[in-house]
This record gives structure tokens, C-alpha cells and sequence, in this order.
């Protein structure tokens, strides 16, 4: 109070600065952490090799594999239910109260713990289904999972666009299909791929949902079809780090597995800011 | 084109008894009116006096909007608008609007014209001809001939409000409904849209709601005065202008209120 706003303005802009600096730190400190104690692991040899000895040498190709089918098989079910449910709740769904009952339920879903997802899914596709322990009760499950992300990004990035814009084209005597497939959709992908790309993040991450519904401890094959058990990154990295044959020995690969991750999320991002530029500029200038 | 013979002395637009409402809120009170063919006819008044609304109405625009309920009957080429075989799509086919805010799509120039014909279904080898034709008609090929792949929205405001004039021509319509064209646009662009507007008129049959009186009174041959959801007065501009029949016409084109 009795401080100046000069003073007062000084406080504030150091303790944002500082909040910043924080996260920041700790982001940055995280990746150095693991890239330089995984950066040794890393060879061709362990990118493309099956784990050996027990698990303690050779590589992870298994799990790179089982992590890149989770992915497109999850996107495959996820993004264009995701994106079809979008456009019915923001384009043809007036408001009313079913409307807001189905958004409430998406809210939840999105705030659900993934563990529920895994046991769910073992319930549902494992059992009822009869997919069994597979690639495919596992992508399901995750796409479950990601299904309210997609939705939620959908939503919104349908929403920013002008609604002059379907006006005129409804205008040029364009159904309304019509207008949505060639005027707002194309101008909603870039939002749709960022959100979509968070999700395959969740996807590459997650470890719960897919403990119950396919994911193996170890398999001496790869998968051989989408009804096959498989290995995945996130849950190597768990059983490396907890239930190993030799913990101590197996810490470099631990961190290798991490830096892979980690490397297949972040050049997913990548591929994502690509598209995102690339309809950008189409759409501008 | 059902038709094969045309009635000329028929409206091509005859509103009658038109009611309609926002919810509990009545926006258009009783109102009727007959637009003839090749005609320019300007619509005045207040904002909230209902003037964008009732030319909503006549592509059925307002379909869009949330309890909006209507009354009356709106015939077209004498054919009743809102009767339960049309088919909205169709009418808009015929009626085409130019909105108040310039709002070409994020595409390229050509694309945005061509945009309405391909969707409905027009040979690849006729696109180029009409395309031409259109930005023609809208006086605007001469500036965009030589650079038809490039973005619409590099261009400036006056530009876009004539590329969505040629986007509207290019489906063809008999009737081109104007909602306040010019109002973003400065002086200049304003008067070029107001001269394409009086060629226009040659081939379509437009509708235009403006703020402007001096714009009403120099393009179009009939005005409607409009206040609080009713048509207070209609007939030849000349008439509007130089002899207003009521009092509040002539309290409003002379600027005492409004």
C-alpha cells in the first residue's frame, strides 16, 4: 500500500520473471538430465535390436515399433471420431439440454484417470470383445483416452472460425455439408492438428491403460498382427526401471528408452507445427 | 428457370403481411411490398428498425437464427418462399446476398469465385469463362486478371467487397440482396460498388439496405422507409425524397433523427 506503483510494478514483472524462470529451469533440466545419461545408449544397434540377456543389453525395437503402432492405430479410431463428433456439436447441435448433458460427459471423460481407461478397456475389449491382450484393445482403449482432447480441440478450433464464413457460403446457395467440408473445415485443421498432436503425445506417454490390454513384459518377436500382444516404450521404461533383472546394470538403457520417447514426441510436435505452417500460409497470403 | 415466360408485370418480390418475431420480441410488423424486375430498391432507416431483417428474410437467412419465428408470405417470381416443398439451397441459388463486412473466403482469387459454380456441379472447362465473366461483371477483372492465384485477402477492402459481388454473380442469380455493401468501405470504393450497382441492374433485380441516404437516393429507384419493425413508407425515390408522405420519413431523411 504504501509502496509507489513504481515499486509495485517492479514486484510483480521480478515474481513473473522468477515463475517463469522456474518452469523454465526445471523443463530444461529435465532434458539435459536425460539426454546426457541416455545419449550413450543410443546406437543403430539399439534402435533396430531386440532386447537380449535378459533384458540388460541389445536394443528396444520392439517397443519402438509397439509405442508407432499405439499411435496410428489410436489416430486412426480417435481423430476422425473426435472430429466427426466436433462438427455435430458445434455445427448441427443447437443448444439445449441433451447438448450440454453430451459436453458435460466429455468434460468428465477428458478428467476420467487413466487407470480407469486401462481397467475399462480390459472389461470391454480384452473381455467382451474378445480382442484379447492386442495392439488393438490397447489402441482402442488410448483412444478412448484421447477422444474428449480431440473433441475439445475440435470444438474450439471450429469455433474461431467466422461465421461470415459460412454465412456467404450458405448464401451461394451451399448446403450446409457442403460449406462445412470445403469453407470451415479447412480453415479449422491447423487447430484440429495441434490439438490431435497433444493427444499423440498422451498416446506415446501413457502407461495405465495399456498395462491391462495388451502390453507385455517382454516378447522374444515383434508383433505380427494387430491382435498381437506387443511392447511399448513407456511400460520398458517401467519395467526396466522397476522389475528388471538387474536394475542397476540396465540404467543407461533406461535412460535410452526415455530419450527415444521423448525424441518420437517431440518430432511428432514437429511434424504438427510443419502442417500447422503449411495450411497457415495457404490460408493467408 | 421453371418458367418458361416471364409476367413482367408481375413483382418479381411481393411480401405480403410479413411478421416476424425474435423470441418474444416482434422485429417486422405487417409489412408488405412489391419489388419489380431490374429494379434497385433501397431500404432506410434506424439501426433496430428492422431493415437488415426483413431482407434476411428474403433468402431465408434468418433460417439461421435461433426462435426466429415468421407470418405472412414472401412469393417469389410468384412462387411462395416459404412454403413447405422449397428448398433453401435452391432459393439461394436465385437470391444471392453481398454481406455489410467485405468476407471473401481464405482462398485465392479465382478459388473464391469459382467457388459457388464448382460446388454446384459446373463443367472444369466452362470454370475459367465464368470466372472471367464474373470478375468482369464486378469490375474487377482488370485488377486481378494477371494475379487470379494469389490470396483474396491480399487484397484491399474495396477489392474484396467487388470479388464478393463477382463470387454472388458467379452462381448466377436473378436477385442480388445488398446488406449495407459500402459501409466498411471508404468514399472511393464506395462509389465504385455504387456504379457496379447501377449496372448491375441491367441483368439482376437488387435489394439494398444502407445507412447512407445520399447512397439510397443517388442508385436506387424505389426506397422503403423503415422504423421500429414497420414499412412506414414506400415508393419512388424521387417521391421519398422530395415528398415524403409522413412525417417521420421526412423528420428522418432530413436528419432529425437516426
Amino acid at each position: 500500500m504504501g509502496l509507489n506503483s513504481n515499486a509495485n510494478e517492479k514486484i510483480a514483472f521480478s515474481l513473473l520473471t522468477l515463475a517463469t524462470l522456474i518452469v523454465t529451469g526445471f523443463v530444461l533440466v529435465i532434458l539435459a538430465y536425460i539426454l546426457l545419461n541416455g545419449y550413450g545408449a543410443i546406437s543403430i544397434e539399439f534402435l533396430t535390436q531386440m532386447p537380449n540377456r535378459m533384458m540388460t543389453a541389445g536394443g528396444i525395437f520392439p517397443a519402438i515399433v509397439g509405442t508407432i503402432a499405439l499411435i496410428i492405430g489410436s489416430m486412426l479410431v480417435a481423430l476422425p471420431l473426435g472430429v466427426m463428433a466436433a462438427i455435430y456439436l458445434n455445427e448441427y447441435a443447437g443448444e439445449s439440454r441433451t447438448t450440454w448433458l453430451i459436453e458435460m460427459a466429455i468434460n468428465n471423460l477428458a478428467g476420467t484417470p487413466s487407470v480407469v481407461f486401462g481397467l475399462f478397456g480390459l472389461a470391454l475389449f480384452v473381455k467382451y470383445f474378445d480382442f484379447g491382450p492386442s495392439i488393438l484393445s490397447a489402441s482402442l482403449t488410448l483412444a478412448l483416452l484421447i477422444l474428449p482432447i480431440i473433441i475439445r480441440a475440435s470444438e474450439e478450433a471450429l469455433l474461431t472460425v467466422p461465421n461470415e464464413y459460412r454465412e456467404s457460403s450458405l448464401a451461394l446457395g451451399v448446403s450446409k455439408w457442403q460449406t462445412i467440408r470445403y469453407v470451415v473445415l479447412p480453415a479449422a485443421i491447423p487447430g484440429i492438428v495441434t490439438g490431435s498432436v497433444l493427444s499423440i503425445g498422451r498416446v506415446a506417454g501413457e502407461t495405465a491403460p495399456i498395462l491391462f490390454t495388451g502390453a507385455a513384459y517382454f516378447l522374444p518377436r515383434l508383433p505380427d498382427s494387430i491382435y498381437s500382444q506387443f511392447m511399448a516404450l513407456p511400460y520398458h521404461l517401467f519395467v526396466l526401471a522397476t522389475a528388471g533383472t538387474n536394475i542397476s546394470e540396465t540404467r543407461s538403457i533406461q535412460y535410452g528408452t526415455a530419450l527415444v520417447l521423448l525424441i518420437i514426441v517431440l518430432g511428432v510436435n514437429l511434424v504438427a507445427v510443419v502442417i500447422r505452417r503449411h495450411y497457415r500460409n495457404k490460408l493467408k497470403i | 428457370m421453371t418458367e418458361a415466360v416471364q409476367n413482367v408485370s408481375q413483382p418479381q418480390i411481393e411480401v405480403q403481411n410479413l411478421n416476424l418475431w425474435y423470441g418474444e420480441k416482434q422485429a417486422l410488423k405487417n409489412v408488405s411490398m412489391q419489388i419489380s424486375r431490374n429494379s434497385v430498391t433501397a431500404l432506410i432507416g434506424p439501426s433496430g428498425c428492422g431493415k437488415s431483417t426483413f431482407i434476411r428474410c428474403l433468402n431465408r437467412m434468418n433460417d439461421l437464427i435461433k426462435n426466429c419465428r415468421i407470418e405472412g408470405k414472401i412469393l417469389i417470381e410468384g412462387k411462395d418462399i416459404y412454403g413447405p416443398d422449397v428448398d433453401v439451397v435452391e432459393l439461394r441459388k436465385k437470391v444471392g446476398m453481398v454481406f455489410q463486412k467485405p468476407n471473401p473466403f481464405p482462398m485465392s482469387i479465382y478459388d473464391n469465385v469459382a467457388y459457388g459454380p464448382r460446388i454446384h456441379g459446373v463443367n472444369k472447362k466452362d470454370l475459367n469463362g465464368i470466372v472471367e465473366q464474373a470478375l468482369r461483371s464486378a469490375a474487377i477483372w482488370e485488377e486481378t486478371s494477371d494475379r487470379l492465384k494469389s490470396s483474396a485477402l491480399s487484397l484491399s477492402g474495396g477489392q474484396q467487397q467487388r470479388l464478393c459481388i463477382a463470387r454472388t454473380l458467379a452462381v448466377k442469380p436473378r436477385i442480388i440482396l445488398f446488406d449495407e455493401p459500402t459501409s466498411a468501405l471508404d468514399p472511393i470504393s464506395t462509389a465504385r460498388i455504387e456504379d457496379l450497382i447501377m449496372n448491375l441492374k441491367k441483368d439482376y433485380t437488387i435489394v439494398i439496405v444502407t445507412h447512407n441516404m445520399q447512397q439510397a437516393a443517388r442508385i436506387s429507384d424505389y426506397t422503403g422507409f423503415f422504423l421500429s419493425g414497420e414499412l412506414i413508407e414506400f415508393d419512388q425515390t424521387r417521391q421519398i425524397f422530395h415528398n415524403p408522405q409522413e412525417k417521420s420519413t421526412e423528420d428522418y431523411i432530413t436528419g432529425r433523427f437516426g
